[in-house]
């Protein structure tokens, strides 16, 4: 069966205008901008240099540069006074660590070189996130060397001062405080916990406030009418065989998304033994990662979520998205007991309703796990409410943040900034100077992580600890210190937590008997498997509620009872029953545009927003970086009338999509009372009559790459009557205005040249199971002997490659599209950021990008059959799909490493060329940039290095590697490239020698899996894998023998050594197109 | 009569310049000749320092002995002089141990002359790193050549500060003579101008003196641009070989490695486990230099006292003080461009490749030494002719097996024939 979908990247190539066909195959730019280097004729005339004078200096720098070259430069060498004893220079060391910035929890191992942190792993050890990392984590190394944090201690406007200085004013003023709250994220350290205890044991009138950007108050909620406690369950979606999800974006943002990516990969992926796959339903609006991943995609508005939640629970079908209701009830009815319905929503009644559908499914105890809650999300956006109230109400005058920026963050609506206005002392723990930070009168820079010692318990049971990687780069401390310090307990916060342990954890495990050793492997290991002392739950459900903040803190109580202090989360937001919950959903009503503020795989809640790392990289849904903008269904664009959208039928549609890219309107939406201007970007896939928008943009002083990029859409986050955050608004207003605004955009960019059938094999399970080679069909060409399979036509001589053959195997089944090898390519390879500017110009220098591709529904044979259309027509109309849902399929692609390389042949210089292992090599030092090979490269997979941009000040606000601090982070075993040079994947051919090495020491061949690129490392997902195709066992060679092994562009006859494995959906249809 | 004085101002000018350059000559052959002849003759007894070896230093001796001839008689036979009776060389015989010192009767007065004037105005020392002065070794970094050129620009300043003077000197002296003379006075142009009106008149000489300059700046160039890779040649290959920079401690290779026999990977610790070879850190040299505080050789006290002031040591009281650290800023001797990832580990304990073989007789140097082109011609022609160590590694078993049977009859393998001239091994 042919393949006869249509993709296409973006809605111009979908439109088939032909002036946007036409940029595109001019990838540089053909105009010369003389005019601008020149400047006008006016002022040129003006000049006083004449042509003379330009020769003269001319003729001067000559001799100067000559003159000035004539002596190369002493190089200094300076070793070590005293080397530390695990240090070897040229040898990475690895610690194992744990990211948690109360949104994100990873643990991971650090790469450090000479000292200093330039690589972020997964820690294989770890029971929760698996050894999977993604981009923001990747990315965290680089926000460890942002010259934008704080230095020292930090007055109000920006005055530097000195820690005796701070330590002894705040502490007089806090002993005469009538109420102090801490303001914190989520916090999952028992030994931080601890000391907040200490805190309040000091000072009475404390009180702790959790409160997350993004909230999970409305699933505590609801699990505390469920089940007595107010927690966060652990899930299981290994265990699934039928997934819903309602608006949940499990794959990028929800709860653990690492572990959950992990584990919905073990269920879709396929091969010889393993003919079974999940089946993944989503219920959304905007088109999200973990949507575009689903089988069955039913778009809704935020406001029919609570009626089809309903419906699912009520198994009958009503009016909204009944198709999708009738299969999912069905689905699950089959699939008792291994099903999973989650719901993203941060609504207390519609979570409830999901709880109920779990339990009549069978869920709980089977792909939910709630014996083992997850405490990695305690928001309680009730608390801070309260905490508002009695700011105002002058209970509480003395506020202390603790990785916690309300004042960008609450509701406008909440009035959080005037009510901290009225505290008369204001203390910040933030390492930048954030927007709260930069109210407050004391700021007193907390560590960065890789600097800090810690513990977290991001679940029960599992406990890790943070060591650091790095001497702190400033004057910063530990939080924890400080406040024990404040306290009057003047301990390290080192010896704190590791009395903590020996007093609190020795005791949880019997492997160890002693306490040094025990110590040592949990720091050597990062992790730790404790049995906790059981906790009662009903002893704890009773604690009173922490917004009585008197001497019965039940976290003091808790401290003297001994018990693990992380296994209660304090939770004011009551219950809710069910009935309640019904009614309050069956009562929703929707406006005509209703609005979904999410999360974007890169910015995430927006802590990491000055990271350039993460702002580079493309949204992997829009392609968009470097911005925020507002989602939009293309028909309501065209209503709306943006981009001039009003003429010719629904079909041309996209006629300006030209202008789109650059130029994009901008809109301005009016919602719960806030207003915003943002780009309009018209996004398939989306629901009609909604707007979605991102948060974590237009952020004030968390740096040069994060200022002025977008709009904070936080404020119009409204908190709901029932005490919750809600990320939806059901009514808003969008207008538009005059304005537009260029926008970088990687989307239409390495057009594939429409050579469709080349590029994606796709198909479904049934059909897989019946064949393994099922939308993977042989190519035949019509040579002078006949038909013959691609495979055996070949224009050049096969080379041999005796010792290795390396090969990256790509698995699309896996692939979730979501940028982490992205992020952890850029920071191995010392890949440059180029900003929006360049990206315009399509000169992104990522070596490794995500194709994302859309599918359309007009299907060839079928019209072909019914006759109706002519040639010319029915061509137009496979490029016109509905709008509504296309299928999304997400494609890395890197240099294929073609063992008959295009590149190889056109290089006047033999610049680049072929190892005996099968690598194409690129020799910088050799390259005169003629660019000859990134015009002859099939998979456009060459970047050429237009500036200098470690030097160049156009790139100052971009590229780290300009910044003192921030070039830290280059790895010193891949040259930094220079103008003028081609660069490109090179399999990490600075792993792959190292691992030779080691085999070569050790007197044995490279185990399979022991060498791995930073891409193949970093998958989540393990989509990607690296090895050998000459050693028969490894996984590669296996996965090259699978019947859904192809080459992308196979007919080109270039040979890669990467290659991918044909995608197969789970879905109801005998063709793979929905 | 005119061309009569032009004539005499000349000659004048020129014998002045010859004057100058053989007092600068004369006086450098001097020093020359002494310190030859005092390291030939006296070394192995003196030093040109205060130190006092089997005899006395000899810094500042002229001051201490008596004149006359005594220093001659002294030289040429002592244990005569001594003999008759005279008091200070009984002195100095009491002094050290009542050895005689050896006769040179060979030597004639100049010589003997010429070695005293060298012993006392004593040996230049480059500038020492000393316990007080911890970060006195970036002062050694300034390039000698940068002097040189620094020093020709500031004569050449000087020069033209002189000429315009000489001018202006000139023109009023004849402005004074044509005002006695009541001729009128001659206008007092600009330098520049007067510089121009010069160059207008003499357009032969400026053309000579024009073309001179553009051969230098041509010669120059061209160094120049091989001196940044624009071409490479033999001059090239040869360029770095015998680059020996000075250091801001005076180790000697000979000492360690030649004379002591310490092994190569005591110091270079990581050589077999690390790209880097590593220069040693200061706790390595203070292994044994904690004990080790001076030796026989010259000058060995105070660059021990150098280590000794970088790892924060006292060695009276024998303790270290970690505050006073101060890393030593060693010159690098091989440097590799950026681009080139050269492993040691692979060489040394891989390949089995000897430290001589890219270091040379390091055993041998008083200096450390490029003696080794290090360009990449050179690292191919190795990896051309040299087999791979395959016998006994795991690693090449089955791969041996592989090229025996492709490349029939032959059983080892250059590190080409593997790949080894790959450019993906070196560079990426």
């Amino acid at each position: 069966m042919a393949n006869e979908k249509t993709y296409w990247k973006g809605l111009s190539q979908l439109s088939g205008d032909n002036t946007v066909t036409e940029k595109h195959q001019h990838e540089f730019a053909e105009y010369i901008p003389v005019e601008q280097f020149m400047g006008d004729k006016a002022t040129l005339e003006q000049s006083s240099t004449s042509r003379r004078d330009f020769l003269k200096f001319l003729g001067f720098s000559t001799v100067a540069a000559t003159l000035a070259a004539c002596e190369a430069p002493v190089t200094k060498a300076v070793p070590y006074v005293n080397r530390p004893e695990e240090i070897t220079p040229g040898v990475a060391n690895w610690y194992a660590t744990a990211f948690f910035d109360g949104h994100d929890y990873a643990e991971v191992l650090v790469k450090t070189r000479e000292g200093r942190p330039i690589k972020i792993e997964g820690n294989e050890l770890s029971k929760v996130t698996m050894g999977a990392v993604n981009a923001r984590v990747h990315a965290s190394v680089l926000s460890l060397y942002d010259s934008n944090r704080l230095k020292g201690v930090t007055t109000k406007g920006g005055q530097s001062a000195k820690w005796e200085d701070a330590d002894k004013v705040i502490g007089a003023k806090l002993a005469a405080s009538k109420g102090i709250a801490i303001v914190s994220s989520t916090i999952i350290s028992p030994t931080t916990k601890a000391v907040i205890a200490e805190f309040a044991a000091k000072y009475p009138n404390t009180r702790h406030v959790s409160y997350d950007a993004v909230s999970y108050s409305g699933m505590l909620k609801a699990n505390r009418s469920s089940f007595g406690m107010a927690m966060i369950p652990t899930y299981r979606f290994d265990k699934a065989e039928v997934i819903v999800s309602l608006g949940a974006d499990f794959l990028a943002n929800w709860i653990s998304p690492l572990e959950h990516a992990r584990q919905y990969a073990t269920t879709r992926k396929v091969g010889k033994d393993k003919k079974t796959m999940s089946k993944h339903y989503q219920f959304e609006t905007i088109l999200s990662l973990t949507g575009s991943n689903a089988d069955e995609r039913f778009p809704v508005k935020p406001s029919e979520m609570a009626q089809v939640a309903l419906d699912i629970l009520n198994g009958t079908a009503g009016k909204v998205a009944a198709d999708g209701v009738k299969k999912v009830v069905a689905a699950l009815e089959a699939a008792k007991g291994k099903a999973l319905v989650v719901a993203g929503s941060n609504d207390a009644a519609l979570q409830l309703v999901v709880n109920e559908i779990n339990k009549k499914i069978g869920a709980y105890g089977t792909t939910i796990d709630t014996a083992t809650p997850d405490y990695t999300h305690q928001g309680d956006d009730n608390a801070l409410k309260t905490l508002v109230e009695d700011l105002n109400g002058g209970k509480v005058d003395t506020v202390i943040f603790w990785n916690s920026n309300p004042v960008y963050t609450a509701p406008a609506a909440l009035g959080f900034d005037k009510a901290l206005a009225k505290a008369s002392l204001k203390i910040s723990f933030a390492g930048i100077m954030d927007e709260t930070a930069a109210l407050c009168d004391w700021v007193c820079p907390d560590h960065h992580y890789l600097e800090a010692w810690n513990d977290h318990n991001p679940r029960r049971g599992h406990f890790s600890l943070q060591q650091p990687a790095i001497n702190p780069l400033f004057k910063t401390r530990h939080a924890q210190e400080t406040l024990l310090l404040w306290a009057g307990n003047k301990t390290s916060y080192y010896n704190y937590l590791q009395n903590y342990w020996r007093s609190n954890f020795f005791g949880m495990q019997t492997a160890f008997g002693d306490f040094a050793q025990f110590w040592n492997n949990s720091v050597h290991d990062g992790v730790a498997q404790l049995r906790p002392q059981l906790v009662v739950a009903e002893e704890i459900s009773q604690a009173p509620p922490v917004a009585d903040t008197t001497a019965t803190n039940p976290l003091s109580k808790m401290l003297k009872s001994g018990m693990n202090l992380n296994d209660f989360i304090a939770f004011t937001g009551g219950t809710i029953s069910l009935d309640e919950a019904k009614s309050q959903l069956a009562s929703r009503k929707g406006g005509a545009m209703e609005v979904v503020f999410y999360q974007k795989t890169s910015i995430g809640n927006g802590n990491q927003a000055g990271n350039p790392w993460l702002q580079e990289m493309p949204d992997p849904i829009s392609k968009i970086t470097w911005d925020n903008y507002i989602t939009m269904h293309p028909l309501d664009v065209k209503e709306g009338n943006f981009f001039g959208m009003v003429e010719g039928s629904d079909k041309n549609l996209m006629v300006r999509f030209d202008q789109m890219e650059d130029e994009l309107s901008v809109a301005q939406v009016a919602v719960n009372g806030v207003t915003v201007e943002l780009p309009v970007w018209a996004q398939p896939g989306q629901k009609r009559g909604t707007i979605g928008i991102a948060l974590g943009y237009g952020r004030k002083g968390a740096g040069k790459a994060a200022e002025g990029r977008g709009a904070n859409i936080y404020p119009a986050v409204a908190l709901a009557a029932s005490g919750t955050m809600n990320y939806e608004a059901y009514d808003a207003k969008i207008t538009k205005t005059d304005k537009t605004h260029k926008i970088a955009a990687t989307q239409t960019h390495h057009t594939l040249m429409g050579r469709n059938e080349d590029i994606i094999h796709e198909t479904t399970l049934a059909a897989y199971v019946k064949d393994e080679r099922a939308g993977n069909e042989p190519i035949m060409l019509e040579t002078y002997k006949g038909k013959t399979n691609v495979e055996e036509v070949n224009l050049w001589n096969d080379f041999e490659r005796p010792n290795h053959k390396w090969a990256l195997a790509i698995d699309l089944n896996s692939c979730i599209g979501c940028g982490a090898c992205v992020v952890s390519c850029t920071a191995e390879n010392n890949v440059p950021v180029v900003g929006p500017d360049e990206i315009r110009r399509s000169r992104e220098m990522h070596w490794l990008r995500i194709d994302r591709y859309f599918s359309s529904e007009t299907v060839k044979e079928v019209e072909e059959e019914k006759g109706e259309m002519g040639t010319k027509e029915l061509y137009r109309n496979m490029e016109n799909p509905t709008f509504d849902n296309p299928k999304v399929v997400f494609q890395p692609v890197m240099c294929q490493h073609c063992n008959h390389a295009p590149c190889e042949t056109v290089c006047p210089v033999i610049a680049t060329n072929h190892s005996s292992e099968g690598l194409n090599q690129m020799t910088y030092n050799r390259c005169v940039g003629t660019r000859y090979c990134a015009n002859n490269c099939p998979y456009k997979v060459r970047r050429f290095n237009w500036f200098n941009y470690v030097d160049y000040h156009r790139f100052k606000d971009f590229n780290p590697s300009q910044d003192e601090v921030g070039r830290m982070v280059l790895n010193p075993d891949v040259t930094v490239r220079a103008r003028g040079v081609m660069e490109k994947c090179s399999m990490c051919v600075q792993r792959i020698q190292g691992g030779k090495l080691e085999a070569k020491k050790a007197g044995v061949r490279p185990a399979d899996g022991s060498i791995k690129t930073a891409c193949s490392q970093s998958c989540p997902t393990q989509a990607i894998w690296f090895g050998d195709l000459n050693d028969e066992n490894s996984a590669v060679a296996q996965m090259e023998k699978d019947g859904r092994k192809f080459e992308l562009l196979e007919v080109v006859g270039t040979r890669p050594s990467v290659f991918y494995m044909t995608k197969v959906w789970n879905r109801d249809d005998s063709s793979a197109h929905v | 009569m005119n061309s009569s004085r032009q004539h005499a101002r000349r000659t004048g000018i020129a014998l002045a310049f010859s004057l100058i350059l053989s007092l600068f000559f004369s006086a450098s052959v001097h020093a020359q000749d002494g310190k030859a002849l005092f390291k030939a003759n006296c070394s192995s007894c003196h030093a040109a320092s205060e130190k006092k070896g089997t005899g006395p230093g000899l810094k500042g001796v002229l001051d201490r002995i008596p004149g006359g001839d005594w220093k001659y008689k002294w030289v040429k036979n002592s244990a005569a002089l001594t003999a008759s009776g005279d008091a200070y060389a009984a002195k100095i015989k009491a002094e050290y141990n009542n050895a005689a010192m050896t006769a040179f009767p060979q030597l004639t007065n100049e010589q003997i002359d010429l070695i005293l004037n060298y012993a006392h105005e004593g040996e230049k020392t480059p500038a020492p790193v000393t316990a007080t002065d911890g970060g006195a070794g970036t002062k050694t970094e300034e390039k000698a050549s940068g002097n040189t050129s620094f020093m020709v620009i500031i004569i050449l300043v000087l020069l033209i500060c002189l000429i315009a003077i000489l001018r202006y000197t000139k023109i009023n002296l004849r402005n004074a003579v044509n005002e006695k003379e009541g001729q009128p006075q001659e206008e007092s142009m600009p330098f520049l101008d007067a510089v121009r009106h010069w160059m207008m008149n003499n357009k032969r000489k400026v053309a000579l003196i024009g073309l001179f300059i553009f051969g230098v700046l041509i010669v120059k160039g061209w160094y120049g641009l091989q001196g940044v890779g624009i071409y490479a040649t033999e001059v090239k290959k040869d360029k770095w070989v015998g680059y020996k920079p000075s250091q801001p401690i005076n180790f000697s290779h000979k000492i360690h490695a030649g004379q002591n026999g310490i092994d190569c990977k005591y110091c270079h610790s990581t050589v077999e486990k690390s790209k880097n070879a590593s220069i040693p850190s200061v706790n390595i040299c203070m292994n044994c230099h904690k004990a080790i505080g001076e030796t026989a050789n010259p000058g060995s006290k105070e660059e021990i006292a150098k280590i000794y002031a970088a790892a924060g040591y006292d060695p009276n009281t024998q303790t270290y003080d970690r505050t006073k650290e101060m890393p030593v800023k060693w010159n690098k001797v091989h440097v590799l461009p950026d681009h080139v990832f050269f492993s040691h580990q692979q060489h040394v304990k891989v390949g089995k490749v000897e430290c001589e073989t890219c270091h040379g007789n390091v055993k041998e140097m008083t200096v450390a030494e490029q003696q080794r082109p290090l360009t990449m011609g050179w690292c191919i022609d190795c990896h051309r002719k040299t087999n791979v160590a395959m016998e006994g590694n795991g690693y090449y078993t089955q791969l041996h097996e592989k090229m025996k049977e492709k490349y029939k009859g032959q059983k080892s393998f250059t590190v080409a024939q593997m790949g080894g001239i790959e450019c993906a091994r070196c560079h990426y």
